[in-house]
């Protein structure tokens, strides 16, 4: 079946979901929250999962208007944010963390705050709530990007809003910290830093895509390995899953789309969004 | 509708006499859940000034109050209407220095106000890797050590607001708060705060409170006034009785960074009551699918076939 390059993604995401730890719904990371929910349908069923105040909750058909309300339903606990965040982020049971930042550099510092100088921004962005305790403390790090670019990939952040020190595993574990790197991944590939001594280095190409590509559009060094495997590309059943149950409304494209085309997409959403809770008071 | 002990119910209109000129205060709800979104309305149509709200995962809420121009200050983890983009007052007023911002990490604030809560001066946590955050904010992150081993850690400053506002399923006319779906942080924010000022979808009897006492999420002892105000939290969700109003949302994420259309929109929240707002946004059909919305989206279920 033909796949978009989206779906690659949220299956590479999915791979890093099993049951030994908990993961976290961030504040909105669509693509994130569908390979949450395709991994639980899938290989890790019992994966403990936690959408807002709703704790191990079950995995929900994704919407802009209900996802919360479907949260809640069939959750194991609802819990204060202070106590899930304790009890999770900073308590040693973190699994995955995915964040959608404006700017990444080599050094994995990302940024979710401010493009231009800190005091006189260009343009301020919403800030990272919990994302710099999350990337410090869970076990693996995912930042995701809907382009590959220059402008994105950058050699510095305007402002480090987080970032994960130490990176190495020796240095983790004498400090007490779950041990994992931070990968990063775009539509070209999937970049992955383990060690404090080393940039990024490529640890797959997508299929289709030269190193060249990718170390063009990078705005820091990369380690390039002589043997690059190919990224595994979504299977059939993956891909029924996303279409027809987890995102039938397509939320997770959210992140690939130019800024100019998300007010029509959103409005096509929301139209059949509401059809469907139209009809539900007709029935 | 009997009631032990004191009656702590006021009408929304009474809100300006809780809520001073300059107060600090405490916004709860997080997400797109739940934020108070009557009582800042409110908040606006009295124009109550030189607020300074503090909250880890701030919205429309925030926004409202800085185009209302109502807004002094913001602490924040995060201000952010998520799929309909950046907050556009939020944005515009930090961009022209117009307000000053104490931007801080989501789990240091939720630490800051359990502190607080505590009457603590700080509580210590973890440090936060390669985040510029704790040096940009020195008044209220400093690097301390673990007086037992010595190890590096950050210590977070008590914040305490002057008031706390939140939103809950149900309240006793005592303040006992009960809640079915997002609590957020409110029980902290609650705790933390001088004052405690509660909104609610409806007011109950103490027999409800009395036979489910473990919904309540905020013990009356703790709470100053109670108002009743369904649809309370619109455009954000209140699950289970309601789902998101993106329309609004959208709708607020487009007038909002439009400078010609705003002073039309906000002018409009000041001159009708809350009454009046809720019969205009939501007509009977609106509300209907609103509240079909939390509802609509299904849980799923693993099979055996999809490994």
């Amino acid at each position: 079946m033909k796949y978009r390059i989206d779906e690659l993604m949220i299956c590479r995401i999915a791979r890093e979901v099993d049951e030994s730890g908990v993961t976290v719904l961030g504040s909105f990371t669509p693509m994130a929250y569908a390979s949450y929910m395709l991994a639980k349908l899938t290989h890790a069923p019992d994966a403990p999962l936690i959408g807002y105040n709703a704790i191990d909750m079950p995995p929900v058909e994704l919407s802009l208007t209900g996802s919360e309300a479907a949260a809640y339903r069939g959750a194991r606990a609802h819990w204060s944010f202070i106590d899930s965040t304790s009890t999770v982020h900073l308590g040693a049971r973190g699994l995955v963390e995915c964040v959608s930042p404006a700017q990444m550099d080599g050094t994995g510092a990302f940024n979710t705050s401010v493009i231009g100088p800190y005091e006189h921004p260009k343009v301020r962005l919403p800030g990272g709530t919990g994302s710099p305790e999350v990337v410090q403390n869970y076990e693996k790090v995912i930042a995701y990007f809907g382009t590959h670019t220059k402008r994105g990939l950058v050699e510095k952040v305007d402002f480090a809003t987080g970032g994960r020190y130490p990176v190495s595993a020796e240095a983790r574990q004498k400090r007490g910290l779950l041990v994992g790197p931070v990968w990063i991944i775009t539509p070209l590939t999937v970049l992955i830093k383990d060690s404090d001594e080393e940039g990024f280095r490529i640890e797959s190409l997508h299929p289709g895509v030269s190193v060249e590509e990718v170390v063009e559009n990078t705005g820091f060094p990369l380690v390039v390995p002589e043997q690059i495997p190919e990224t595994s590309v979504p299977t059939e059943i993956q891909l029924q899953l996303l279409r027809e149950q987890i995102d039938p409304f397509g939320t997770s494209r959210f992140d690939f789309l130019a800024a100019r085309e998300r007010t029509k997409y959103i409005d096509d959403i929301l139209e059949r969004e509401w059809s469907r809770a139209e009809a539900m008071s007709d029935a | 509708m009997s009631s032990k002990g004191p009656n702590k119910l006021v009408p929304l209109d009474q809100l300006a006499e809780l809520v001073p000129d300059g107060s600090l205060i405490g916004l709860g709800g997080a997400w797109l859940s739940n934020h108070p979104m009557a009582a800042v309305r409110q908040l606006v149509r009295d124009g109550v000034k030189d607020l300074h709200p503090a909250e880890t995962m701030g919205s429309m809420d925030i926004d409202l109050l800085v185009g209302a121009g109502l807004v002094r200050g913001v602490t924040f983890g995060m201000v952010s209407l998520e799929a309909f983009g950046l907050a556009p007052h939020f944005r515009r007023a930090v961009q022209e220095g117009e307000i000053k911002i104490t931007e801080m990490s989501g789990l240091a604030l939720n630490f800051a106000f359990e502190a607080g809560a505590r009457t603590l001066p700080y509580l210590p946590m973890p440090g936060l890797g390669l985040s510029e955050i704790p040096k940009r904010q020195p008044n209220w992150y400093a690097e301390i050590n673990d007086p037992f081993t010595g190890a590096d850690l950050l210590a977070v400053k008590a914040l305490v607001p002057d008031v706390a506002i939140v939103h809950a399923s149900r309240a006793s006319a005592r303040g006992d708060c009960q809640y079915d779906g997002p609590m957020a942080i409110d029980p902290e924010v609650a705790r933390s705060s001088r004052k405690v000022v509660v909104t609610c979808e409806e007011i109950v009897s103490d027999d409800v409170i009395e036979g489910s006492p473990h919904m309540t999420k905020i013990p009356g002892f703790l709470v100053h006034a109670v108002i009743e105000a369904p649809f309370g939290a619109h455009p954000f969700t209140h699950v289970p009785r309601y789902g998101l109003d993106a329309w609004e949302l959208r709708d607020y994420a487009a007038v909002a960074a439009d400078p010609v259309a705003w002073p039309e929109y906000l002018q409009q929240i000041v001159d009708e009551t809350e009454e009046e707002y809720r019969d205009r946004v939501l007509p009977r059909e609106r509300r209907r699918v609103i509240e079909n919305l939390a509802r609509a989206s299904r849980t799923l279920k693993a099979e055996e076939g999809n490994k």
